[in-house]
């Protein structure tokens, strides 16, 4: 694996990985990467540059104060420790992408802007993310018909050449994306949860070496699963795709709801909602508050689950490109 | 800190000149090894290039050269400015004692981090935390340790202020020493961004080894070579093909040194030979290796031989790079190595701060047996590799005892695959209260060009050490022409020039004592204590030690000099085993061994391959014994000859498949007799069932042991 001088000082600045929660100077922050960036930007240097800088340039360059160049050349000096770190994830099949990346998915910088993940961990098939495809989201306790949504969608996605976009957790992720492999579709998960660690499925490991898998998370490798990721990682399922399908919601609460808002009021993708009568209540809620309508029978007969979702949704504002903030 | 001022030093660094800097460092130099001293052409060169210019390094010098001081100097101009601490990534356990305390003097504290020091960690990573820590040592597997990773590095916040790796040449396949971790390192040092300084060191590197160190490095390596000649080694060739003949060689000529000395092996069970002869003849010598380390602290060992309280150190290349000690004044080989560059390093111990030592090559009749089969033992099979991964495929995570359960082939062997699968990336490890391994999502093929490439190195290696022993011209001038030595000249010292040398010729009378030294040399049979690991679920592992053997004994070592080939001879031959196996196996139960209780009786492990052979020989030693032969163990199947299973759980499970005992058995204690013991676990079934059947204290005794499993450790 090359590591773009770019990539590499991004990685010193921004990534958790080698460090401990005691040391002395935390890497930089999303919003702090995005001062730093948009500085260098402005005076047209690029990331990789910092590498071969003394603290009085970075000072007079970057006008920032002295107890702030002492901790970016710190953090610049992990590069012994980050490549070890580096290389043993790359044994274990574990890549890197960052923002200065030009395979980082387009996607996210085009719709989430300057909050776009600095860094993305990933195994498998990289180009799968954001192909066209459909996310599916929702609790990990399923009715019948909520599991053969969620059926439905991942085999319609597998059979059409669409991308199955989901958590990768258990329920409708795991539902959805085996029924997507299953009919000889790819799938991507975007983790909340340890990528080291499902990795080992072996499942995902069939998947992933068969190039039909790419399983993906902006948090350290091997952060165990927490609250707090699968709230911030919910976007990043939305904005990879083309449509998403709610399956199951509770009402104003839990991470389905949180992100389903959130996706609506953002109007990245056209929000679908299973739509039968004993849905769940949050289902009927983001019906009201403006998603479409999924329909329970599914449209079986359509021959692509794309075009059906094209032709009953209205297209959601897009957005202009604005410059690519590494 | 020395005695130097705080400030002075510093200021001399700020200056930034490289005069200064150069001043500044003989003076720490002579802080650490004296006075009088200067740098040795090579030695500045190499720390300005690494500590001031922040580049890489590749130092090519003859072991004893002063590479440590370029390290350690280097790491302290690094740390004047600022820098993290140095990781030295190395094959050896710990750093000699005299070396850290030559650091000491310039103030640089050096740690280790390895496997056998863990009462040691929370000291090391305390100073790490403090950042009182200059240096630390590390295994190049450790760097894909995940304590290590996780615990460890993270306490200096990932700043390495500079790479040391240590027998560089490993990291090149052409090297003679291939070890898969450091294609590991290379990568590493490939994602190292700009301005991490690095340094190689070998003092064994031809050119193309060189040369591919350089291509796998980067380019802007910057190579330090110096000349290799040893001034103060005399070497000499003796071939003496009898194991017995060589041995009373030792006997004869040992005397004639005053100083201490290294007898290198090639396998285990030649150095607890040799060791036991040596010992009889009134030596202080002892075994070194590194196959118990449970029973001999090697570190221990290496530390009373340093006092010179140990006269001689018999050893296998266990006792390798790094082992310092000035005044070695001889190093013989019992046996031929397996390359000139092994060969160089290993007698290159001899005599560093001494003006005249000696290295004695003697060579025998097993040396290519033994090598060829270090050879053909060097790589796993590819189907070996392809049983191991689907294994690991149908599951999370298996230890090495689960995956030994579930594939036919050695520890050993398995080990060495799992660490070529791990290098690759095919594989992964993990902790979990006990090491685990797990299939990776990478794609895996056997890189079969690699293998056979190191397999052709070897081979041409091998070829080249053949020729060495004949060689009638200078010695030390072969050995610097298969380094590429730049000025390889005659050396006037060696047997060949000086056209004398040690006798290469041997007293009969002491031949003769030797050979019955070899003869009544005794083979403890160990009893084993635990089931292996694996081998069903919900068994204990624990052998109750009422259904345990005795301490047992075996004749000799397979198809070795000795009794070995008679033994040979009688299974593979004659289907019959002398008589003169049964006057020999009497005389070392009675006169050697003496069993206390002696066995009231004997029975013998059956086997439907060869049924009469052992009972045979049982009954006829019974007779001999004057005490009765009952045949009471059956097999209730033939079971595939237990040497075609590679480990404990396969060979104690084929025995338990096979074996019965159905009638009623004597309450004496028994001699219980097989012909050759391989794992042990033949006897240990069988004894288990004797004591369970209501014998008494079963005794182990077999006509050989084999020898080969324990081989080059």
């Amino acid at each position: 694996m090359i590591i773009s001088p770019d990539s590499q000082a991004i990685l010193l600045l921004c990534s958790h990985l080698a460090t401990s929660s005691s040391i002395k100077h935390a890497p930089l922050t999303l919003r702090e990467w995005n001062s730093l960036a948009r500085k260098l930007q402005f005076l047209s240097i690029r990331p990789g540059a910092l590498l071969e800088i003394s603290s009085d340039e970075l000072k007079r360059l970057l006008e920032i104060p002295e107890e702030e160049a002492k901790r970016i050349l710190h953090l610049l000096q992990r590069g012994g420790a980050l490549a070890i770190e580096l290389e043993r994830l790359a044994s274990m099949g574990i890549h890197v992408l960052t923002r200065a990346d030009a395979d980082y998915p387009t996607r996210y910088k085009q719709r989430l802007k300057d909050s776009a993940p600095i860094l993305l961990f990933y195994a498998g098939e990289k180009a799968l993310l954001g192909q066209p495809g459909i996310a599916v989201v929702g609790s990990r306790h399923l009715d019948e018909a909520g599991h053969a949504c969620a059926e439905f969608v991942g085999n319609a996605c597998g059979r059409s050449g669409m991308v199955l976009y989901s958590g990768g957790a258990k329920g409708v992720d795991r539902i959805s994306m085996n029924s997507a492999l299953a009919a000889r579709g790819t799938a991507v998960g975007i983790l909340a949860d340890s990528l080291e660690k499902a990795i080992r499925d072996s499942q995902n490991r069939a998947a992933i070496s068969r190039g039909d898998l790419c399983l993906v998370t902006p948090y350290s490798p091997s952060a165990p699963f927490s609250v707090g990721a699968a709230m911030g990682r919910n976007k990043l399922i939305y904005t990879l795709a083309d449509y998403a399908i709610v399956v199951a919601s509770d009402t104003e609460k839990g991470g389905t709801w949180a992100g389903a808002t959130e996706a609506l009021k953002s109007k990245w993708i056209p929000v679908f909602v299973l739509n039968y009568p004993q849905m769940p209540q949050g289902n009927s809620l983001l019906l009201k508050k403006g998603a479409f309508k999924f329909p329970h029978p599914f449209p079986e007969n359509n021959p692509n689950l794309k075009e059906w979702l094209e032709s009953h949704s209205t297209n959601t504002k897009s957005e202009p490109m604005q410059p690519n903030l590494f | 800190m020395g005695n130097l001022p705080e400030g002075k030093h510093y200021d001399s660094i700020e200056k930034g000149s490289g005069m200064d800097n150069k001043e500044y460092t003989l003076h720490l130099l002579r802080q650490m090894i004296g006075n009088e001293k200067n740098f040795r052409p090579g030695q500045w060169e190499a720390i300005e290039a690494i500590a001031i210019k922040k580049q890489r390094a590749l130092v090519v010098q003859r072991t004893g050269w002063g590479k440590s001081l370029v390290y350690f100097l280097a790491t302290k101009l690094l740390r004047d400015q600022g820098a993290g601490p140095t990781l030295l990534i190395s094959p050896l356990l710990s750093l000699m004692r005299n070396q850290i305390q030559m650091a000491e003097k310039i103030g640089i504290r050096a740690h280790t981090i390895n496997s056998v020091n863990q009462d040691e960690w929370a000291r090391v990573e305390e100073a790490l935390r403090i950042d009182r820590c200059d240096l630390m040592l590390i295994s190049p597997e450790r760097l894909n340790n995940e304590y290590f990773l996780k615990q460890v590095l993270p306490l200096i916040s990932g700043r390495i202020g500079l790479f040391v790796v240590d027998e560089a040449h490993c990291i090149s396949d052409w090297g003679h020493d291939f070890r898969p971790d450091y294609r590991r390192i290379v990568r590493i040092v490939q994602m190292l961004p700009r301005g991490v300084p690095v340094l190689g060191t070998t003092a064994t590197a031809n050119n193309r080894v060189v040369a591919d160190v350089q291509s796998q490095l980067g380019p802007g390596l910057s190579i330090y070579r110096g000349p290799l000649v040893r001034e103060n080694l005399r070497l000499q060739n003796i071939r003496l093909s009898s194991q017995s003949e060589r041995l009373a060689w030792l006997a004869e000529n040992l005397p004639k040194f005053k100083g201490s000395g290294i007898i290198y092996c090639l396998t285990v069970a030649d150095t607890e030979r040799v060791t036991g002869w040596l010992k009889k003849k009134g030596f202080t010598a002892e075994a070194y290796h590194a196959g118990n380390d449970g029973n001999i602290n090697r570190s221990a060992l290496e530390q009373a031989f340093l006092n010179n309280e140990i006269k001689i150190l018999v050893a296998t290349v266990a006792l390798g790079m790094g082992f310092d000690k000035p005044d070695i004044e001889f190093v013989i080989h019992f046996q031929r190595p397996g390359s000139v560059v092994a060969y160089y390093q290993q007698v290159g111990r001899a005599g560093r701060a001494l003006d005249k030592s000696y290295g004695i090559l003697l060579s025998g009749n097993e040396d290519d047996d033994i090598q060829n089969y270090f050879i053909e033992s060097a790589f796993p099979t590819s189907q070996v590799f392809q049983e191991i991964l689907n294994v690991l495929e149908n599951s999370e995570e298996l230890s090495l005892d689960e995956i030994l359960a579930k594939v036919n082939i050695s520890k050993s062997m398995l080990e060495k695959a799992l660490k070529l699968l791990e290098v690759d990336g095919a594989i992964g490890q993990t902790y979990n209260k006990k090491l685990l391994y797990f299939r990776t999502p990478n794609p895996w093929r056997l890189d079969e060009e690699r293998i056979n490439r190191v397999l052709e190195v070897r081979k041409s290696e091998l070829a080249q050490m053949q020729a060495y022993v004949e060689y009638r011209g200078c010695l030390m001038q072969f050995l610097l022409r298969a380094l590429d030595d730049p000025n390889p000249t005659p050396c006037g010292r060696c047997a060949n020039c000086q056209g004398k040398g040690l006798p290469n010729v041997v007293t009969q009378g002491l031949i003769i004592e030797a050979e019955n030294f070899l003869k009544n040399n005794q083979i403890v049979i160990q009893p084993r204590k635990q089931w292996p690991n694996g081998l069903s679920p919900n068994q204990k592992r624990i052998i109750p030690q009422e259904y345990q053997n005795a301490v047992g004994r075996s004749l000799c070592y397979y198809g070795d000099a000795g009794w070995g080939k008679l033994v040979r001879m009688g299974k593979y031959q004659d289907g019959h085993f002398s008589n003169e196996l049964v006057e020999v196996s009497v005389h070392m139960i009675c006169n050697l061994w003496q069993p206390d209780p002696f066995p009231t009786w004997v029975t013998s492990i059956p086997s439907t391959r060869h049924p009469h052979l052992v009972p045979e020989f049982a009954l006829r030693l019974a007779e001999a014994l004057q005490i009765p032969f009952y045949p009471v163990i059956r097999r209730t199947k033939e079971a595939p000859e237990q040497k075609t299973m590679q480990n404990s759980t396969m060979q104690a499970r084929n025995v338990m498949d096979t074996i019965c005992i159905d009638q009623i058995i004597p309450r004496g204690p028994v001699l219980l007799v097989d012909d050759i013991i391989d794992s042990g676990w033949t006897v240990t079934v069988a004894g288990y069932l004797l004591r369970k059947n209501g014998s008494g204290t079963v005794y182990p005794f077999t006509l050989a042991q084999a020898s080969t499993r324990n081989g080059n450790a």
